[in-house]
């Protein structure tokens, strides 16, 4: 169980270091939404995943706080593509213009 | 975490430190529970976790909202009184 | 209890608490402040959570982090986000930045003589906390030690911040609140009943928020209920559940949220919780107690005998959670709608 947490948390960083290189990296708003948007909410989903594998082998009442980690990553699933969205939304109508390659 | 700040820091357009705050308090949520498991005591933290992972929602939604209702992201340069739109 | 590695987490919050603050500061833009400013308090979160106060913590996050950038967004939308550029030239800038600056070196002087973290001969921590770790327990029956000082050993504070929270409800309120029949705006017409969706608004924020609410609001009696047992109480419950409202109102539009709760209903509930926890109080002086001596109320509250100061906490919470709730929403209608009650972030 030790090694499954372990291998979770791990790919949840590397998920998260990707992330954040896509963030700085885009040249555009729009592109690094989907940076955010994506990898951002996939890489705290694996690690709260691993979290709970990591919990599962200690305490008597682990099942209750399983279920309260699984919560909180039932809440992000779905609201951090959500708020996602209404940036991209309101990026959208306020008029930032996506990024066009130069005609070389 | 500190690479998502300099997005923040550096970002071009004002939707983009939204963007990097999003992302910050979405890992800092983990950072919580990564806190509790290293304390021991993980069922004080996890409530906290899971409060903060819907505020964190609320802010987003609310400032977008600004910007889809004043549709414009640059601030205007009146110092008046600004009309309900 | 083994050496906790506190140094490795609170010195990189610290700086990071820092930066951002900085950060925060040299944003010209006053909604990328505010956004960043939201992003501050939760790290002052974070280093309230490793010193171990979870119930701070817990406060900093729902109001700091949440509800007050909330309340920040919505006075930016009815003002301008610009800041006017200051006056004063050269000497003015210097002499600010020598009275910050000695204001600064006062403070800092002052370190050396605070006593060590966490030492047990400070005088926090030698007088009166002692007598509130031993006799929690045996007092009230309440093992969150927080909960109790808040509610029973310091009643008195609470139901007097309580009280600040209600003023603060109605100052907005009389500060801002426009008297439909004396101003000459275009009025919208009586609020109806049915929800008014601007057309370009997202179905997917409105159905993932339709989804969010009833969470929230379960989450946040939880939070109410179980304040004994976890971080939590009145305050935290109270918040979450004005966010949820606050919520509805982003995500539908503000006329729907007054079409299911009116002004004077909102109005008249903030009242309601300030007076169920003065109305407590006056119950243990019918019974013979002193004000807000729960231990009185032991032949009227159900359960077991020697329960009553715990079920006194819990009433006195529940009428806590319930100011708290609706002045944040009452707050918000105001600020976001500049006082007409119609229409809004």
């Amino acid at each position: 169980m030790d090694i499954l947490a372990g291998i979770l948390i791990s790919t949840g960083l590397i998920f998260f270091l990707g992330t954040t290189i896509g963030l700085l990296r885009f040249p555009d708003f729009y592109s690094r939404m989907h940076a955010a948007g994506k990898g951002d909410t996939l890489s705290t989903v694996v690690i709260l995943l691993g979290c709970i594998c990591l919990i599962s082998t200690q305490g008597d009442l682990s099942w209750i706080l399983g279920l309260k980690i699984l919560l909180i990553i039932n809440f992000i699933f779905i609201g951090s593509p959500t708020a996602t969205h209404a940036m991209m939304d309101a990026g959208n109508k306020a008029g930032a213009k996506p990024w066009k390659k130069d005609a070389d | 975490m500190l690479l998502v700040l300099v997005l923040a820091i550096k970002g071009p357009t004002v939707i983009d430190r939204l963007v990097a705050v999003n992302v910050i308090g979405t890992k800092s949520i983990v950072l919580l529970l990564f806190a509790g498991i290293l304390f021991g005591q993980l069922d004080m933290f996890v409530d906290i976790a899971l409060g903060y992972g819907l505020l964190n929602y609320i802010v987003s939604i609310a400032a977008s909202r600004y910007y889809q209702h004043r549709k414009c992201l640059e601030p205007e340069h009146t110092i008046g009184k600004g009309e309900v739109s | 209890m083994p050496s906790l590695p506190i140094w490795q987490f609170d010195v990189p919050l610290l700086i990071l608490v820092v930066l951002f603050a900085v950060v925060a500061l040299s944003i010209r833009n006053l909604m990328g402040t505010a956004i960043v400013f939201g992003a501050y308090s939760f790290m002052m979160c974070l280093i309230w959570a490793g010193m171990g106060a979870v119930d701070v913590a817990f406060t900093e996050a729902a109001v700091g982090a949440g509800v007050s950038t909330v309340f920040i967004v919505s006075t930016i939308y009815n003002t301008s986000a610009t800041m006017p550029p200051r006056p004063g030239g050269l000497p003015f800038k210097l002499f600010i930045g020598v009275v910050v600056t000695l204001t600064g070196v006062f403070l800092l002087s002052a370190i050396p003589d605070f006593p060590k973290w966490g030492e047990p001969n400070s005088p926090a921590n030698a007088t009166v906390a002692p007598y509130y770790i031993s006799n929690t327990i045996a007092d009230a029956h309440v093992p969150n030690i927080v909960t109790t000082v808040l509610a029973d050993y310091r009643g008195f504070d609470t139901l007097l911040e309580t009280t600040v929270v209600f003023i603060a409800c109605i100052a907005i309120y009389s500060i801002l609140r426009v008297d439909e029949a004396r101003s000459k705006t275009e009025d919208s017409g009586p609020v109806d009943a049915e929800p008014h969706y601007d057309p370009s608004d997202s179905l997917i924020v409105r159905q993932a928020s339709r989804f969010m609410v009833p969470f929230m609001q379960l989450f946040a009696l939880y939070v109410i209920a179980h304040g004994h047992y976890s971080p939590g109480g009145g305050f935290q419950g109270g918040v979450i559940l004005g966010a949820s409202l606050i919520l509805v109102a982003i995500s539908f539009d503000l006329k729907f949220l007054l079409a299911q709760w009116r002004e004077k209903q909102i109005m008249l509930m903030v009242a309601w919780g300030v007076f169920l926890y003065a109305v407590v109080g006056l119950g243990c002086v019918f019974m013979g107690g002193n004000y807000l001596d729960y231990g009185f109320l032991n032949p009227v509250l159900p359960g077991e005998q020697d329960m009553a100061r715990s079920h006194g906490i819990l009433l006195v919470e529940i009428g806590v959670g319930i100011t708290v709730m609706f002045s944040m929403i009452g707050i918000h209608i105001n600020l976001a709608s500049n006082g007409h009650f119609d229409r809004g972030l």
